[in-house]
C-alpha cells in the first residue's frame, strides 16, 4: 500500500490567495498536489455547509484563503471569515470531529512562495493526522 | 414598579387570569397572547384574545407545544402593532424573541412582554397523557409550595433550564421567593409595563426573593452542569454518527426552532440537486450512500446557523418524531460555542450578533499558525 495522500479541497479568494496560488504557478514553485482549488469571491462567502460537506465527503482537510488582514477587497470579509471559522471548529471540536482538518490562511496575491509553504505544511499536518474518519460511515 | 397581588385559596393561575382580563376590559390591551388549555385540557396552545369572556388562560399550566416568539414573529415580520397587544410567554422564548427580533423576524412595536418564573414544562406527550388523577397544574404548585422534584415529567430543557427567571420584559410575573398561598407578585421593568399595571391593587412585597432565585437557579446550574458532562462521551463520528441514527431528514426540529427562520433554507434549495449520474457517481466514492443524504451535513449547518442565538427552550427535541434527544448536543455545543465568542443570546437586546462584528484583534493565531 502506498502512503496516505490527503485529498485537500481548498476555497481560496478570487482576489488575494486565488492569485497567490497563480503566482505559485507562473513561478513554477513546487508543492503538493494534494489541493483542489476552488475559487470563491471572498472567503466570507464559504458558508460552513461547504466546508462540512467536503469533510463527509471523503476530503482529508479543508483549506481556507483569504486576503491579510486589512486588506480585504470587500473591506471585511475576511473578518467575518475567520469569526466562521472560529465557530466551525469550535462546534467540530465539541463533536470530537477533528476540527483541526479546517485551516485558514492568510495569502496575498504576491505570496506565491507562501501559497506553496501553507500547502506543504497542511499536507505534511494532514499526513500525520491521518485519513479523515467521517467518510468511513456510509450512514450518515 | 412592584407588589403582591392577593388571590383566594392560593389560586394563582385565576388570579393571573383576573389580571389579565383588566387589561382587556380597561382598553389598555387591546388583544392579549396567552397560553390556554384547550376544552378537553390535554392541551395547551397560545391564543390570542380579544374577549375578556374567552379568557380561561393558565400560567401555571406546564406546556409549551410551540415556539410563543416564532408566533409574535408571525404577527409582527410585515409590520408592528398600531394598538397595544400584550404578549405572556415564557422566559426561554423572551430571550429568543430578543434574538428574533435581533434577525429582523419581529417587531416589538406596541407588544407589551409579559413573563413569569418559569417552574419548567411538560413534553406534549407527558402532559396529554398523565395518569389518572394527576393534574398538571397540581404536579406544578406541589413543586413550587412543597418543593416536590418533578424531574421525572420535565423536559431536559427545561430540567437544566440556564434562566428560569425572565429577563427583558415588561413584566415580570413572580413566584419564586413568594407566599403563593395568598398570592403572586408582579413587577413593571419598563413604563409599557408600569401603565399596565397603573391601577392594579398591589400589597407590599417583604419575602425574599433574590435569596429564592438564587436557590432554583443554583439547582439549575448544577443539573445542567452534570448534564452537559454526562453527555462527553457522545464525542467522534462512531458516536455522532449513532446518536443521529433515527433522523429522517423530515427538518421538524428546523421548524420548531423560533431561531431558525429563513424562508428558504438551503436544504430545501436547488442547491444540492443533481442528477442519476451524479448520484452514482457519488455513490462510487464511497461504494455506498445512503439515501436520503445529508443528516449529519443538516444538523451540523443548523448548529452553525443558530447556535450562537439557541436559547436551548428544546423545541426541537419536542418535534423529533424520531425521539433523537437534540439537546443532549445542542446544550453541550451552545455552552462552548456562546462561551467561545462571549455572547449570552437573549440577554442584551442592544448587543450584536456575533456573527456580524468582527474585532481586528482577535483570534489572530485562528488566520495563522
Amino acid at each position: 500500500m502506498g502512503e496516505f495522500e490527503p485529498k485537500i479541497v481548498g476555497f481560496l479568494c478570487n482576489w488575494c490567495s486565488y492569485t497567490g496560488a497563480d503566482l505559485a504557478g507562473t513561478s513554477r514553485i513546487q508543492y503538493p498536489p494534494n489541493i483542489r482549488v476552488i475559487r470563491v469571491m471572498c472567503s466570507s462567502s464559504v458558508d460552513p455547509i461547504y466546508i462540512v460537506r467536503a469533510l463527509m465527503e471523503g476530503a482529508d482537510g479543508v483549506l481556507i484563503g483569504g486576503c491579510h488582514p486589512g486588506d480585504c477587497h470587500y473591506i471585511n470579509g475576511n473578518y467575518k471569515a475567520r469569526r466562521r471559522v472560529v465557530l466551525l471548529k469550535n462546534i467540530l471540536g465539541t463533536l470530537g470531529l477533528e476540527e483541526e482538518r479546517v485551516w485558514i490562511r492568510w495569502v496575498s496575491a504576491s505570496e506565491g512562495q507562501k501559497f506553496a509553504d501553507t500547502v506543504t505544511e497542511m499536507v505534511d499536518t494532514i499526513k500525520k493526522l491521518g485519513p479523515n474518519p467521517i467518510p468511513t460511515r456510509w450512514d450518515i | 414598579m412592584e407588589g403582591l397581588i392577593l388571590v383566594k385559596d392560593g389560586d394563582i393561575a385565576s388570579g393571573c387570569n383576573e389580571l389579565f382580563k383588566t387589561f382587556l376590559t380597561s382598553g389598555k390591551l387591546e388583544a392579549i397572547l396567552v397560553s390556554q388549555e384547550t376544552p378537553n385540557g390535554k392541551m395547551a396552545f397560545p391564543a390570542l384574545i380579544s374577549d375578556p369572556e374567552k379568557l380561561r388562560s393558565n400560567i401555571l399550566s406546564p406546556i409549551l407545544p410551540v415556539s410563543e416568539a416564532s408566533e409574535i414573529s408571525r404577527m409582527t415580520i410585515n409590520k408592528g402593532s398600531d394598538k397595544p397587544v400584550g404578549v405572556v410567554i415564557r422566559p426561554c422564548q423572551v430571550r429568543a424573541l430578543t434574538e428574533i427580533v435581533k434577525l429582523n423576524q419581529a417587531n416589538l412595536e406596541n407588544i407589551v412582554v409579559i413573563s413569569m418564573d418559569c417552574p419548567g414544562t411538560m413534553d406534549v406527550n407527558t402532559f396529554s397523557n398523565l395518569p389518572e388523577g394527576k393534574v398538571p397544574t397540581d404536579i406544578i404548585m406541589d413543586h413550587l409550595l412543597k418543593g416536590t422534584d418533578i424531574d421525572q415529567y420535565l423536559r431536559s430543557s427545561c430540567r437544566t433550564c440556564k434562566d428560569p427567571v425572565p429577563m427583558n420584559a415588561d413584566i415580570t410575573i413572580g413566584l419564586f421567593g413568594v407566599d403563593l398561598g395568598s398570592g403572586f407578585l408582579v413587577q413593571a421593568h419598563t413604563e409599557s409595563g408600569e401603565r399596565l399595571l397603573e391601577g392594579v391593587k398591589l400589597e407590599a412585597y417583604k419575602g425574599e426573593r433574590e435569596k429564592a432565585i438564587a436557590k432554583v437557579r443554583g439547582g439549575k446550574d448544577a443539573k445542567r452542569e452534570a448534564f452537559i458532562s454526562s453527555k462527553k462521551e457522545i464525542k467522534g463520528i462512531e458516536a455522532i454518527a449513532d446518536f443521529y441514527d433515527k433522523c429522517v431528514n423530515c427538518h421538524n426540529c428546523m421548524n420548531a426552532c423560533p431561531i431558525c427562520y429563513c424562508k428558504e433554507c438551503i436544504f430545501h434549495s436547488s442547491v444540492f440537486d443533481s442528477d442519476a449520474n451524479k448520484y452514482v457517481h457519488r455513490a462510487k466514492n464511497k461504494g455506498i450512500m445512503k439515501m436520503p443524504d445529508g443528516a449529519l451535513l443538516f444538523h451540523i449547518t443548523r448548529m452553525n446557523h443558530m447556535i450562537l442565538s439557541c436559547v436551548e427552550c428544546g423545541l426541537c427535541e419536542q418535534a423529533c418524531p424520531s425521539n433523537i434527544p437534540l439537546m443532549d448536543l445542542l446544550i453541550p455545543v451552545a455552552e462552548n460555542a456562546q462561551r467561545e465568542l462571549d455572547y449570552y443570546p437573549g440577554k442584551d437586546p442592544d448587543e450584536k450578533l456575533p456573527m456580524v462584528v468582527f474585532r481586528e484583534d482577535e483570534y489572530r493565531s485562528v488566520g495563522e499558525k
